[in-house]
């Protein structure tokens, strides 16, 4: 009984981070979408909207990744502190690209609602 | 860049010792790439640590630098995406060696990549060859038939080489044309 709880629980844990890795641009880009954020500020916001546990270590590469497929774009922003902030927004492409994985999600949300019942 | 200071003695080692490894893991980019890199993590940290007592500093940074993660792996990705960028902006044979090593574990692309230039290193080495043993490196027939192109420490019976001298010129333009491939290869792939 108990291996089949700790496979189970290892099978969950895998699914979970997939469906994690999957979402997270997705979120982004939703949150972006509202208005520009520098990296902290972004995180801080994923934490306040979700429940994920997002790794910083994880966003990073990640918008780095979305800038150079031209989804987002970013600029440095000086701050009093001495200290500039980099900023990120939803570039024309990313408002583009977010409007078709909102349908998708659309589809893929009625479709599991119908088969959970 | 502005680097942070901190009150607590400990902190400000922490924070010195991590950057020295950030400092290290980019030194392979160019400078412009570096800064960029440093100062979006310094900026992450300055966020997470800013509002925090001094004897608080110490916690609150080993939090932060924790959840970044090892600068060797967090950085990983961003400095193999640059460093395509800055290869195939340049042709540099130096920085296109060092993509493909960053890039290697990315996929089938980066090992034909990789193998090419392998060619290539090794139809440099022809040249020397057929300086050093002219007669046993050429384009080799028999009969008006194919035997042998490159090195071959026996010639072929009845066979002769036909380019004499020629096959220097020949050797490097295959070199020069396989490079630019094997580079608008490189290309391509960072499209993807």
């Amino acid at each position: 009984m108990y291996y089949i709880c700790a496979m189970n629980s290892e099978f969950i844990q895998n699914w979970l981070s997939q469906v994690k890795k999957g979402t997270l641009s997705y979120i982004i880009l939703n949150i972006l979408n509202e208005k520009e954020y520098y990296g902290y500020d972004l995180i801080q916001e994923i934490k306040l909207h979700t429940t994920l546990e997002v790794a910083e270590g994880t966003l990073y590469p990640l918008l780095n990744k979305l800038k150079t497929d031209g989804i987002v774009e970013s600029k440095w922003v000086e701050q009093p502190s001495g200290i500039p902030r980099k900023y990120y927004t939803l570039s024309a492409e990313g408002k583009v690209t977010l409007n078709e994985m909102k349908k998708i999600w659309l589809t893929l949300e009625t479709a599991i609602h119908k088969i959970q019942k | 860049m502005k680097k942070l200071i901190y009150k607590n003695p400990t902190a400000q080692k922490i924070y010195d010792s991590y950057f020295k490894r950030v400092s290290r893991c980019v030194s392979i980019l160019s400078p412009n790439d570096q800064l960029e890199l440093q100062m979006e993590l310094n900026s992450h940290i300055y966020e997470a640590t800013n509002d925090v007592a001094p004897d608080k500093e110490v916690e609150a940074l080993i939090e932060a630098l924790e959840k970044l993660g090892a600068p060797e792996e967090m950085l990983q990705p961003a400095i193999a995406d640059k460093k395509i960028k800055q290869a195939s902006r340049s042709f540099n044979p130096k920085h296109v060696l060092q993509a493909m090593y960053l890039n290697v574990s990315s996929g089938l692309g980066y090992l034909t990549l990789a193998f090419v230039y392998l060619l290539i290193v090794a139809f440099g080495m022809l040249v020397i060859l057929k300086l050093l043993f002219a007669d046993n490196t050429g384009l080799f027939l028999k009969d008006g038939r194919f035997k042998v192109f490159g090195f071959t420490p026996t010639v072929p019976a009845g066979s002769s080489e036909v380019l004499g001298y020629w096959f220097i010129p020949l050797v490097i333009i295959i070199m020069l044309v396989a490079y630019f491939l094997n580079t608008s290869l490189l290309r391509l792939l960072k499209k993807q």
